[in-house]
């Protein structure tokens, strides 16, 4: 138990780092799924296969080897960024795959009914967008939003593997220190726990919140 | 709601503009790789002595077999972690509280853990606790521990989305409650999840570049075993990268030719009950 | 369905079975015949019934624990698929010593999981620049040290400041994960700010795109990357002596007495010497080193 409170300095700097990675990435990843959602629906077929090809690229491609190749990438093609933005950028656009696939579920899900009103009403298609339909779709997908939020926050380990001090490197460190590993990474682990729980007490209040009584 | 109610097929002003527009945009974006690709080359990133050992067949042995490696730790932690999701998905819709509380547990703390943290615990503590397993283990046990959970998950999702119907009609004529769920609604529950099953599928694939870190010669170690042989990083990778893609790729295919079949042959069956 | 559940059950079983057979151990062909063609070869009478050597003889094959991305020490050919490196033919020459032949298998181990890999006897030795220390001592019995190096810093050229690993205080600083230097720069630059990456090809990348001003490392492979990449220097002679043992499972001190005399006949008989000369001695220009007294370090 000492091993873990001798090291609490580094160990409460690696969370914070986790943290940011979270936050950051997250609000990235909301942006730009709502960005391709919009790709995926639009009338213009081009604009159509990029949000696919968007999203079929990035499911499909390991986040550690778009890790390793942007941080190690980047910079050969003129784009130099510090190690933590670089690793934030990579899981926004990563994760961001994911959630616009749950968004174009969600927006599948609105009735149908909704979009021919909001066009009957003399909306054009990105208002009938932004007030009819993403507000709708949106409550849908709380739930798997809330799962993928939870799937963004395991993946920001992977950060630790090139070079960033999160929350699993700073545990990894200790580790090597103190050579007590069961009290470390136990202690981790309940660290990523608390996260999920929070994310999922709040998905929870959000969609009792927002529920659409129908 | 199909996305086709939110615009009118667009008139030939709208194809006229939106035919500029994809110029222009093509124009741009082939500008800015131009420029990529100018930038890649002046760091002589392009060079032909960098990217010639990616033109023999050893090193591409060499990457193949780790690919082979790759998919001998998917298809064993999926295999796996499908049947320990199948367990618990019936678990936790099991009649029997000290059953179904044990499997939600377990569901909802596994998902909520790094599967990176789980390949440190298998990787650091438990030897100190005298149990060291194999390597190819070290990947797998982790793999599989986690993604259970999430198989867990869409078993369970399958089955509830059979019409309730279908499991009282069972017990109606007299099955017990393990034929109805053997014989009537998990075959039917099976064909639904087909598409999930895969996709989950192309995800713990994707997992298996943890062997990274457990020094498992899958196919990112092997990148990384090559990279430190020969210094290329940067097109080891790349190469890594695409064959990463085309595997992926051809699964996430076929999880939607599944879908699609499936989507079709749902019909016909409820014409024929009609 | 039953049908299907049979055919996944002995998909299943197959599949397992395949993952036990390759093991993803690499098995160590013997490119270095020449130089291990008339290596010492134990007396039969040195190898005691009931022994650990007497296990690894009838066994027929010597398993090591190792790495196979340490150029230089113990790096896999991926052409040939040969393990090839000082290392690696330490251990071969350790196996002909043995067995008679040089027939090595190198289990990739990590530097977090070897005392344990040699506590549950998974491998019979580490052959991985494993620093005799007396910590490590309490849980790993180790021979030698057989090669003493030690580490050093290396940065961009024109980069001006970096004279001492004190300098480095401040600063950001490259080190390999899990290696010596952390602790080491921890010591002597307290105030620097450590950036890790797992390969030594990443650190060099990353040291040529400014991740960090400077890169600590053994000695050995900053020269070996120095000798391939010219925009790079180093800077200060080493400033830390690791002297590296064989890690063998506690408390088997006859299995320890015999790797030592195995050793010093390999010295003796000048086998260490070559070893050398094929593999650091490529890059480091000079003849071989003397090597390190058996014994002379607390712990070994």
């Amino acid at each position: 138990m000492s091993a873990l409170l001798d090291h609490l300095p580094e160990l409460w700097q690696g969370l914070v780092v986790t943290l940011q990675l979270i936050a950051a990435s997250f609000a990235g990843a909301a942006v730009l799924a709502v960005l391709v959602t919009a790709l995926r629906v639009s009338p213009v077929r081009v604009l159509r296969g990029l949000g696919t090809a968007y999203v079929e690229t990035f499911q499909n491609l390991p986040l550690l080897v778009l890790l390793v190749l942007a941080v190690f990438g980047l910079p050969e093609i003129g784009i130099q960024a510090d190690l933590l933005e670089t690793a934030i950028v990579v899981i926004a656009v990563y994760q961001a795959a994911y959630f616009a696939e749950a968004l174009r579920s969600g927006v599948n899900s609105v009735a149908k009914g909704q979009g021919e009103a909001a066009r009957a009403i003399g909306l054009t298609f990105s208002q009938s967008l932004r007030h009819v339909i993403l507000p709708q779709a949106l409550r849908t997908v709380v739930q798997p939003i809330g799962n993928l939020f939870i799937a963004l926050a395991m993946n920001t380990s992977l950060a630790a593997a090139v070079g960033i001090v999160d929350l699993t490197a700073a545990a990894n460190r200790v580790n090597l220190v103190e050579a007590q590993p069961i009290p470390i990474f136990v202690g981790a682990g309940l660290a990523y726990a608390l996260i999920a729980a929070c994310a999922g007490f709040v998905t929870g209040r959000l969609e009792r919140k927002l529920v659409i009584l129908r | 709601m199909s996305s086709t109610a939110l615009f009118d097929e667009p008139g030939p002003r709208a194809r006229r503009r939106i035919r500029v527009a994809t110029v222009l945009g093509t124009l741009a974006a082939v500008a800015l790789a131009a420029l990529a690709v100018r930038q890649f080359a002046a760091g002589g990133q392009l060079g032909y002595e960098r990217w010639q050992p990616y033109a023999t067949w050893p090193m591409w042995r060499y990457l193949l077999g780790g690919l082979w490696s790759t998919a001998l730790a998917a298809v064993v932690s999926a295999a796996l972690a499908m049947a320990f999701g199948l367990v618990l998905a019936l678990g936790r819709l099991s009649e029997r509280r000290w059953v179904r509380l044990p499997a939600a547990g377990y569901v909802e703390v596994v998902r909520t853990i790094p599967a990176l943290l789980l390949v440190y615990v298998v990787l650091f503590a438990l030897p100190r606790y005298g149990l060291d397993l194999p390597l190819f283990w070290k990947l797998v046990v982790p793999l599989a521990v986690s993604n259970a959970a999430a198989f867990a998950e869409i078993f369970r999702a399958g089955i509830l989305s059979i019409e309730r119907g279908q499991g009282e009609a069972g017990l109606a004529v007299g099955l017990t409650r393990g034929q109805t769920m053997r014989l009537i609604v998990a075959p039917q529950a099976a064909r639904r999840v087909l598409p999930s099953i895969v996709s989950q599928s192309v995800g713990l694939l994707k997992d298996t570049s943890l062997g990274f870190v457990v020094s498992y010669a899958e196919l990112l170690y092997s990148g990384k075993v090559l990279a430190s042989f020969n210094g290329l990083l940067i097109q080891t990778y790349l190469i890594v990268a695409l064959i990463y893609l085309v595997v992926n790729l051809s699964l996430s295919k076929l999880a939607r030719t599944l879908e699609a079949r499936q989507r079709l042959a749902v019909p016909k069956r409820r014409l024929a009950r009609a | 369905m039953k049908r299907m559940v049979a055919a996944l059950a002995v998909a299943v079983l197959g599949l397992t079975a395949c993952g036990e057979t390759s093991s993803p151990a690499v098995p160590g062909a013997s490119k270095s015949g020449d130089l291990l063609a008339d290596a010492p070869v134990a007396a039969a009478a040195d190898i005691l019934p009931g022994s650990t050597m007497e296990k690894i003889k009838q066994r027929g094959e010597l398993i090591v624990g190792g790495s196979l991305d340490a150029p230089l020490l113990s790096q896999q050919n991926p052409t040939t698929g040969e393990v090839e490196g000082f290392d690696a033919d330490m251990g071969k020459a350790l196996a002909k010593y043995i067995i008679g032949e040089p027939k090595v298998k190198i289990v990739n181990s990590a530097s977090e999981t070897r005392e344990a890999l040699l506590a549950n006897g998974t491998v019979d030795v580490v052959f991985q620049t494993y620093t005799i220390t007396p910590e490590r001592a309490e849980q790993v019995a180790f021979a030698g040290p057989y090669y003493t190096s030690g580490l050093t810093i290396a940065v961009k050229k024109g980069t001006t400041g970096i004279t001492k690993p004190e300098d480095l205080d401040g600063k950001k600083v490259l080190a390999g994960a899990n290696t010596p230097a952390i602790p080491a720069i921890e010591k002597l630059a307290p105030k620097a700010e450590i950036i890790t990456f797992g390969t030594d090809p990443e650190l060099m990348q990353a040291l040529k795109q400014d991740r960090g001003v400077a890169y600590v490392q053994d000695e050995t492979l900053l020269i070996a990357n120095a000798q391939k990449d010219p925009s790079i220097e180093i800077v200060t002679k080493p400033f830390t002596s690791d002297p590296y043992g064989i890690g063998l499972k506690h408390g088997d001190e006859q299995f320890k007495t015999f790797v030592n005399a195995w050793l010093k006949k390999t010295q003796d008989a000048g086998l260490w010497q070559q070893i050398w000369k094929n593999s650091i001695g490529t890059v480091v220009t000079g003849d071989a080193p003397a090597p390190p007294q058996i014994g002379s370090v607390p712990g070994s």
